[in-house]
């Protein structure tokens, strides 16, 4: 019954890309149809899957010394971000009917959208290294077409572009310790690495732990590969709420929460993770100030929370982590469905041309409002439980100067989270704009959201008791609710952050009085506004690699006796080397 | 003696089938290579195989490149070759050198006495993933044919591709 | 002269491989292609005879170098569809026309 269960989370998605590519684009409806029904189907299957959680592999395919055992195990990580991809991934799919109506090639768009769902559900539900990096790329290819879905704009091309570019570079660092761990344990299972890392040389080890980091930062967009999502925004709207919430950047916290009792013991890991999470957190969170496109404001957040996490990951709060990266997951679905129906209605991403839309469409702001306040981590929404959760076991364990540079962070979110709600929904319309309220199926999918967004930290008891019991290596301990609720709310930690967070809330309230502070920080800001600096090295890197690309396609003439020629060059080293080694 | 003369001729036609420019005389000089491969299989004691390749390599094959000859033109006179003759005749040298002394240096193998297996049992039942491989070929093969028979019905509207 | 059978076979076989090999190098026009590829192929099917007669299996030998004859014979007939239709569509049979790759 798992077994189907977990082959349906990954196969329906994969199975309604076919079909929705073999169908083609005449049949609109139809396919608006198909493509919600098969996601949704995937959800069920993977809510289903929940109760069946265990650590052992339940479906094991041999396929030899060389690639193997293909094993697949829907632990409480696996199964809870498979239940992430689908559930999320189903409603920004059910959103998309209204958002996409009357597109061109709309085909392609839902095939890829299926296709990333389930290669998503894979990627966390596999245990085998060599099959986590295949599921990567394609999550990564995915994400690629996705992001340039509109093929003829010369920004989403070269959006889909630096994402696949940056992204490779983790990939290499995956495939990279992936092939060091099996040459020295002979096997790409994911439970001999955890049970037996130490058979490993240490040097070698230390090489794949950064490796996996490298990927993981590349992946979650985290600092200093951090340019690439921001640049995504060309993507159609739902299609950010999937590479934020469900399907894409969630894979790198994944990755390291996955590995972490193996990489705890590596020298310098730890306090480069922290690192990591700290700088993305930080920078990303000023960036977003100074962000006047909305989505670019709601993508520098995704980074920024991401580094609470990866944050979470460094101090040893496997638990924090993974329950923020699932409040995360609702609100950011919510805060970018939210955001699509105002950009849908608006025609507009620049908030500054916004203002006063809040009158015209009640229900995206109240909704949009919900998913703010968890944003910034305010009382009662789950983004406030897990976000202090997070703090805690970055003061239990982590620098003293990481958990006070991610306090000024969370008062900094607060900030650019009001000033955000505040241009688009309040103050005077600053031009004329013909709004009209957002479409029904875009309400199916944002009710839902919101509603989780608030009650989803009641499910911080089973949750941490799901990942207690199917993972044994992370020593977790299992806590209920109400113990998360007392920790929370007895601990100190918890009211500093309240009052940055204030702090946050007064700035922005008294703006005003701040001007002569704002300017003297104008130089920040400017540098902010271009990535400090971070932008211009990721671009010079894309244009490498794209030039690079461009001078290697003089191999490639498609002239048969250049091919053979190539051949028989190949085969003379070939038997070059075997007549030396003999 | 007489089996040198044998491997000269197969090695003399499939040179003249290289360097032959008329495609037609070529094919036929293929054909003559053939046989002389067949009936070194036959001397070799693999009489069932001589029979197959004489028939299919030197027959078959043969009638479909007459045909296929005929039907689309001997095409225009060769253009000079792209790699350099003496690049072409470096590889070559180099790379069946090698082979040469990789097969003769590990010594020949004493001549070992036949096991008894006939051809048709370790066919059909040694070889049985082959014989289904073939057949999925031969269905490809089938569709071949009809590409070359195949009338160019669409050519007004593809022609411009 | 004291050649064995074995020793005359290999000579064949490279001889047949070579003149295949350097067949393609030169090669500008398809059903040129294809004859060279044939000559490859033989030289394959008297490889594995030839490895079979030494080994004392040549029965073995022969039902994989069948194998081959089919997979060659069907090489040509797709070839040869493929050079006719290239011939129809395109009008030539040399093979730099056929390549669109930008270079």
């Amino acid at each position: 019954m798992a077994s189907t269960l977990l082959l349906l989370t990954i196969g329906i998605p994969w199975a309604g890309a076919v079909i929705i590519w073999l169908i083609g684009d005449e049949y609109q409806k139809l396919l608006h149809g198909i493509a919600v029904a098969f996601s949704v189907a995937a959800g069920v299957a993977a809510l289903m899957l929940i109760p069946y959680a265990t650590g052992t592999p339940i479906i094991s395919v041999d396929t030899g010394p060389v690639f193997g055992v293909f094993t697949f195990a829907p632990d409480g990580l696996g199964v809870f971000l498979a239940a992430v991809a689908t559930v999320i991934g189903s409603l920004a799919v059910i959103f998309s009917v209204d958002y996409m109506k009357g597109e061109d090639q709309i085909a392609r768009y839902y095939a890829f959208v299926l296709f990333f769902i389930g290669s998503m559900a894979g990627l966390v539900m596999t245990t085998n290294l060599l099959l986590v990096f295949v599921f990567w790329e394609i999550t990564a290819l995915c994400s690629y077409a996705l992001i340039s879905f509109h093929n003829d704009d010369p920004k989403a091309v070269a959006g889909g572009m630096k994402a696949l570019i940056i992204t490779q570079f983790g990939g290499v660092g995956l495939l990279l310790g992936a092939l060091l761990i099996h040459s020295y344990l002979g096997s790409y299972e994911l439970n001999d690495l955890l049970a037996r890392w130490n058979d490993i040389p240490a040097g070698v080890l230390s090489v794949a732990a950064f490796g996996f980091l490298a990927a993981a930062a590349a992946k979650s967009a985290q600092f200093p590969f951090q340019t690439w999502l921001p640049d995504a925004m060309e993507a159609p709207t739902p299609i950010s709420a999937l590479i934020h919430a469900a399907t894409m950047v969630n894979a790198g916290v994944y990755l390291l929460a996955r590995f972490y009792p193996a990489f705890c013991n590596v020298p310098g890991w730890k306090t480069a993770v922290v690192i990591v999470g700290v700088f993305s957190a930080l920078l990303a969170a000023i960036m977003a100030v100074v962000a006047t496109d909305l989505k670019r404001v709601l993508a520098y957040s995704t980074v920024s929370q991401l580094g609470y996490m990866v944050y979470a990951v460094g101090t040893g709060g496997i638990f924090a982590s993974q329950f923020h990266l699932f409040s995360h997951s609702v609100f950011k679905a919510l805060l970018f469905l939210g955001a699509g129906a105002v950009i849908h209605a608006a025609g507009t991403r620049d908030m500054r041309e916004m203002g006063g839309l809040g009158k015209k469409m009640p229900v995206v702001r109240n909704v949009f409002i919900l998913g703010s306040l968890a944003l910034a981590g305010l009382p009662i929404m789950n983004g406030f439980w897990s976000k202090e959760l997070v703090l805690e076991s970055g003061l239990a364990g982590g620098p003293m100067w990481a958990y006070i540079a991610m306090l000024i962070g969370a008062g900094i979110t607060a900030f650019y989270t009001f000033r955000c709600v505040y241009l688009v929904f309040y103050g005077e319309p600053r031009k004329e704009l013909h709004v009209h309220d957002a479409g029904p199926f875009m309400k199916t999918a944002l009710i839902p959201l919101a509603a989780l967004s608030l009650v989803t930290w009641l499910a911080a008891g089973p949750f941490s008791l799901l990942l207690k019991n199917t993972l044994p290596y992370h020593e977790l301990e299992a806590v209920s609710t109400m113990f998360v609720v007392e920790e929370v709310l007895k601990a100190p930690a918890t009211w500093i952050a309240m009052v940055v967070i204030a702090l946050g809330l007064i700035a922005w309230w008294q703006r005003d009085k701040l001007t002569g502070l704002g300017k003297s920080l104008k130089g920040l800001g400017d540098i902010a506004a271009d990535s400090f600096g971070f932008e211009a090295i990721n671009r010079g890197v894309v244009a490498g690699v794209q030039s690079t690309a461009e001078s290697l396609r003089a191999t490639q003439t498609g002239v048969l006796n250049w091919n053979v020629a190539s051949i028989l060059i190949g085969l003379i080293v070939v038997m070059v080397i075997l007549v030396m080694g003999a | 003696m007489w089996q040198i003369v044998i491997l000269v001729g197969m090695l003399i036609c499939a040179v003249m089938a290289v360097r032959t420019q008329k495609l037609l005389i070529s094919a036929l000089w293929l054909a003559g290579a053939s046989a002389l491969v067949a009936l070194w299989m036959y001397l070799l004691g693999a009489p069932e195989i001589a029979v197959i390749e004489l028939s299919v390599g030197a027959g078959l094959v043969t009638v479909l490149f007459v045909f296929a000859i005929n039907i689309s033109g001997e095409g225009g006179a060769p253009a000079k070759e792209l790699l350099p003759r003496s690049v072409s005749w470096g590889l070559i040298v180099l790379s069946i050198g090698l082979l040469a002394w990789m097969g003769f240096s590990g010594g020949l193998p004493l001549p070992a006495s036949m096991d008894g297996t006939i051809f048709k049992s370790v066919f059909w039942q040694d070889r049985a993933a082959d014989v289904l491989l073939q057949i999925v070929i031969i269905f490809a093969g089938a569709l071949g044919i009809l590409g070359l028979l195949a009338e160019g019905k669409s050519h007004t509207t593809k022609g411009e591709d | 002269m004291s050649l064995s059978m074995t020793t005359l076979s290999i000579i064949g076989v490279l001889g047949l491989i070579g003149i295949g090999l350097y067949a393609l190098l030169a090669a500008q026009h398809m059903i040129k292609v294809i004859i060279a590829l044939q000559i490859l192929a033989k030289g394959a099917i008297l490889a594995f005879v030839a490895a079979g007669q030494a080994n004392g299996h040549v029965s073995l030998g022969q039902s994989m170098a069948l194998t081959i004859v089919v997979a060659d014979t069907i090489v040509a007939v797709v070839g040869l569809s493929l050079a006719v239709q290239a011939r129809r569509y395109i009008g030539s049979m040399n093979i730099r026309s056929l390549s669109n790759l930008k270079r």
